[in-house]
């Protein structure tokens, strides 16, 4: 059920520790988990962007990575190819990748379900190509290093704190969408279209004006990215990235606000953690992803909202849209 | 750009039959993916990979044989059943039990299972190239109208259309494939009139996945077998089987022909960019016609 | 004449599902369309509110042709629908589904900062205490009875203000209890609201008893419009459809 609960966690002790704890980090612990932390937020605005879509509006957004590929080249390119002041290039990004988002999403609302899937693949793959490729103006499957970025955010704990602001800004407006009209008038277009259109919702805007909601925070995520890592490469934009978004916010819960960020923390804990010991996490993240499917399709805070809802609610719904 | 002005006919006959080879490929991977989508309403993400592991296990088994032309041929025939097994097991083993579930979980779980293949094929073989060579019949080029075409890419040309043949043999004169396409278009129906459909659908998908070894093992003497083959190979099936229609095996062959064809037009007129042609035409055929070029089973 | 629907045709694949049906609504009436099963009631009804296109024929709303118009302008014109199979949002509450039909019709859907659940509380309590759903409202809609939920169903259309009510089998499956109430709400939503009301039914109690006019449908044609009494005395229709008992 999408409640509409920030968090989930019953006791008021953890309300005030994690905010805390996220505050005083980079004073506390050694840089390697800072960055982690800083990656994690990264990866969890391009979850919770995706999952406006994907949860609460039903659209079958398999490429969405293509946004944060793009939104992430276009800040690296604005920040090495010319002189214009950083903070347009950060401007730029995601207003780059909504763009682009408008371009897919208009082409692709017109189809239903698995053919606007398929068909933003197919767009999406046609971007990833032109990225791979065009070798003199993007560094082709290299990708762009070493880009530089003002002195505030050279430090590792600069960016931490920049990251975690800009993830808490896009999370505070990504709350009040989801609350909103629009918000409602979304998770009814997923449980059913057709009666939307029979209530006046024009069910195709809608959706085109979510996809580019969501292809622009992707688009702050891909620019968060460059400034963690300072470089980018062809893979951001490769469609089984987008494959695996997916399953962080079906392993958070997509049917729950934080439920990616959970799903997004939980993967690159395990990616990290696990890549130290073998070199077959892709192996470890599909049998994770099956024991998923089959354990707990609801994700992981979905679970636990079944367990510790307040009043029983005698529900008939299945597992989702 | 970089138009050639002086390509000359021969280039472009070669080219031709080139991509049209590869179009076979293509489509003997396609149809099978085609086929599952028809049958089960579920796109398999794992098909490249399953077509990876027929590339692989082809070179395996000719080198086990000794690499000559006998090992050629015992891997075209081994490689595919090797897959057909594999993709049984996984089926009535587990894929089976998500049937009642709905279709975004059973893409996922094919996605699971692409990414489960992947790492099981680097743990088997490893991550270098692998290599088969063709027989010494298919090596070499013949000339056809004065045009020297690679024998093996004429070979394709002959296997494509026989397996095109066979295949619509095996789905319009056999019982069981007469069930299966009755199952595409109203499962129900078939489970009301007594038919176990659960087996139509393993039926399906082991055929589907056969396709997809086969279409690797074919592949094996002209490329790299290497891993990441999966892929590129899955996507390029994915959209060649929305733009034929969904579930349609002379769709899925239109569309292999476009996507080879365009590809081979695209080396010659600007080779940095070869691959984007094919999308381009993928991209113009769904804006035109959304629901794909022939008639989709459903 | 509020809504016309002249000469109609409706084919799928060779079988003519509606076939010259002919339907006048004028404002503030109660008309019903009976018919037995496959008369084309539903699929007359999807052509009017835009599931379906006609193949011919024209369909005029307060003089404006709908024919072919996609459903949600349709709905913005002043039809409001509720379906035979209950169509509702599951996974929303009483309250949710209601107000998203309001916000709808408010042309707030695309509002995107403002919190929903502090908008158009009044007109959603007010439309749920006149259907008797208010005692509900925190309820998920999947878990309501059948009986609730067509009661919602109506609800919703209402959430649109509408000036034309197209009810299709509001009390199927009902029990006799609820059939009565639901009976009286329409009566209630006709003559408090000013609604004028189309509505297709099986039970012919509730048919004769607050239909003002009764358009009778048989393989997709029109056998004749009129008062209940002329429809019960018309030998073709007692020959086609009152033969038996329904």
């Amino acid at each position: 059920m999408p409640r509409k609960r920030i968090i989930n966690l019953r006791s008021f002790w953890w309300q005030i520790a994690i905010p805390v704890i996220l505050l005083i980090l980079p004073f506390i612990a050694p840089s390697f988990y800072v960055y982690i932390l800083a990656l994690i937020f990264v990866t969890a605005l391009l979850a919770m962007s995706l999952n406006l879509a994907l949860g609460y509006a039903g659209i079958f957004q398999f490429h969405h990575a293509v946004f944060y590929g793009v939104g992430a080249y276009t800040v690296a390119l604005m920040l090495t190819k010319t002189s214009l002041p950083v903070w347009i290039g950060f401007i730029a990004g995601p207003i780059v990748a909504a763009a682009l988002g408008l371009v897919i999403g208009w082409l692709c609302v017109r189809l239903t379900r698995l053919y606007f899937g398929m068909l933003q693949i197919a767009l999406g793959s046609l971007v990833w190509a032109i990225v791979f490729k065009w070798y003199d103006f993007t560094g082709g499957d290299n990708g762009i290093y070493g880009i530089p970025l003002p002195s505030i955010l050279s430090s590792l704990n600069g960016t931490y704190y920049f990251v975690l602001i800009i993830l808490l800004i896009c999370l505070i407006v990504l709350y009040l969408i989801v609350n909103s009209p629009f918000g409602s008038t979304l998770q009814a277009i997923r449980d059913n279209p057709g009666r939307c259109a029979a209530i006046g919702v024009n069910v195709r805007r809608h959706q085109l004006i979510c996809s580019v909601i969501a292809a622009f925070f992707a688009g702050v995520a891909g620019v968060l990215f460059v400034v963690l890592e300072r470089s980018v490469f062809p893979d951001l934009l490769f469609w089984t990235f987008s494959l695996e978004l997916c399953i962080m916010c079906l392993l958070g819960g997509w049917f729950t606000f934080l439920g990616p960020v959970l799903g997004a923390a939980i993967i690159v804990v395990l990616r990290t953690f696990v890549g130290r010991y073998t070199e077959y996490w892709t192996l470890i993240l599909g049998v994770t992803l099956m024991l998923l499917i089959f354990f707990l399709p609801q994700g992981v805070m979905g679970y636990f909202q079944e367990r510790f809802k307040p009043r029983v609610k005698a529900s008939a719904e299945g597992t989702q849209a | 750009m970089n138009f050639l002005p002086d390509i000359s006919l021969a280039t472009l006959g070669v080219q031709l039959v080139v991509g049209l080879s590869r179009a076979m490929i293509l489509f003997i991977v396609s149809a099978g993916m085609s086929l599952i989508l028809g049958v089960l309403r579920i796109p398999n993400v794992a098909h490249g990979s399953l077509y990876m592991i027929g590339a692989f296990t082809a070179f395996t088994v000719a080198k086990l044989f000794g690499g000559g032309a006998t090992g050629f041929w015992l891997a075209l025939i081994l490689a595919p059943l090797a897959v057909a097994l594999i993709s049984l097991i996984v089926e009535r083993g587990i894929f089976c039990r998500l049937y009642e579930r709905e279709h975004l979980m059973l893409l996922l779980f094919t996605f699971s299972l692409m990414l489960v293949f992947g790492d099981l094929v680097k743990l088997t073989w490893g991550g270098e190239f692998r290599t088969v060579t063709a027989p010494s019949i298919f090596l070499g080029s013949l000339p056809v109208f004065g045009l020297p075409v690679p024998r093996y890419n004429l070979f394709l040309l002959v296997a494509g259309p026989l397996i095109a043949i066979g295949l619509w043999l095996l789905m319009n004169k056999t019982r069981i494939g007469k069930i299966s396409r009755a199952a595409a278009v109203d499962r129900e129906m078939v489970g009301a009139v007594g038919i176990n459909v659960s087996w139509v659908f393993a039926f399906a998908f082991v055929i589907g996945c056969y396709l997809a070894g086969l279409g690797g093992a074919l592949v094996a003497p002209t490329v790299n077998i290497a891993l990441g083959m999966d892929h590129t190979i899955i996507i390029e099936a994915f959209l060649i089987v929305i733009i034929g229609g969904l579930g349609n095996m002379w769709g899925a062959l239109c569309g292999a022909l476009i996507f080879g064809v365009t590809h081979s037009f695209g080396v010659l007129l600007w080779p940095q960019f070869a691959i984007v042609f094919p999308y381009i035409a993928v991209i113009i055929v769904l804006l035109i016609r959304p629901r794909g070029l022939l008639k989709s089973v459903w | 004449m509020m809504l016309q629907v002249e000469a109609v045709d409706k084919e799928f694949d060779g079988f003519k599902a509606v076939n010259g049906a002919n339907l006048t609504v004028e404002r503030g009436e109660l008309v019903a369309v009976i018919g037995p099963n496959g008369a084309g009631k539903t699929t007359l009804f999807n052509l009017i509110t835009g599931q379906l296109k006609p193949d011919k024929g024209r369909i005029i709303f307060k003089g404006g042709d709908i024919a072919g118009l996609p459903p949600y302008q349709i709905c913005k014109r002043g039809i409001g629908r509720s379906f035979q199979v209950v169509n509702l949002f599951p996974r929303l509450t009483v309250l949710e589904n209601v107000r998203v039909s309001i916000l709808s019709q408010q042309g707030r859907s695309i509002n995107l900062f403002s919190p929903a659940r502090n908008l158009a509380t009044d007109k959603t309590t007010n439309i749920l205490k006149s259907v008797g759903l208010l005692d509900n409202a925190e309820a998920t809609a999947g878990a309501l009875s059948h009986g609730d939920q067509k009661v919602l169903e109506i609800a919703m259309a209402l959430g649109s203000e509408p000036e034309l009510l197209i009810l299709d089998e509001p009390t199927a499956g009902m029990s006799p209890e609820e059939t009565l109430a639901t009976m009286e709400l329409i009566k209630k939503l006709a003559s408090t609201r000013g609604l004028t009301i189309l509505f297709c039914e099986h039970d012919m109690q509730v048919v004769f008893s607050i239909a003002q006019k009764i358009m009778v449908m048989y393989q997709g044609r029109t056998l004749i419009q009129g008062k209940p009494d002329e429809v019960r005395s018309n030998k073709e229709v007692q020959g086609a459809y009152l033969g038996g008992s329904e």
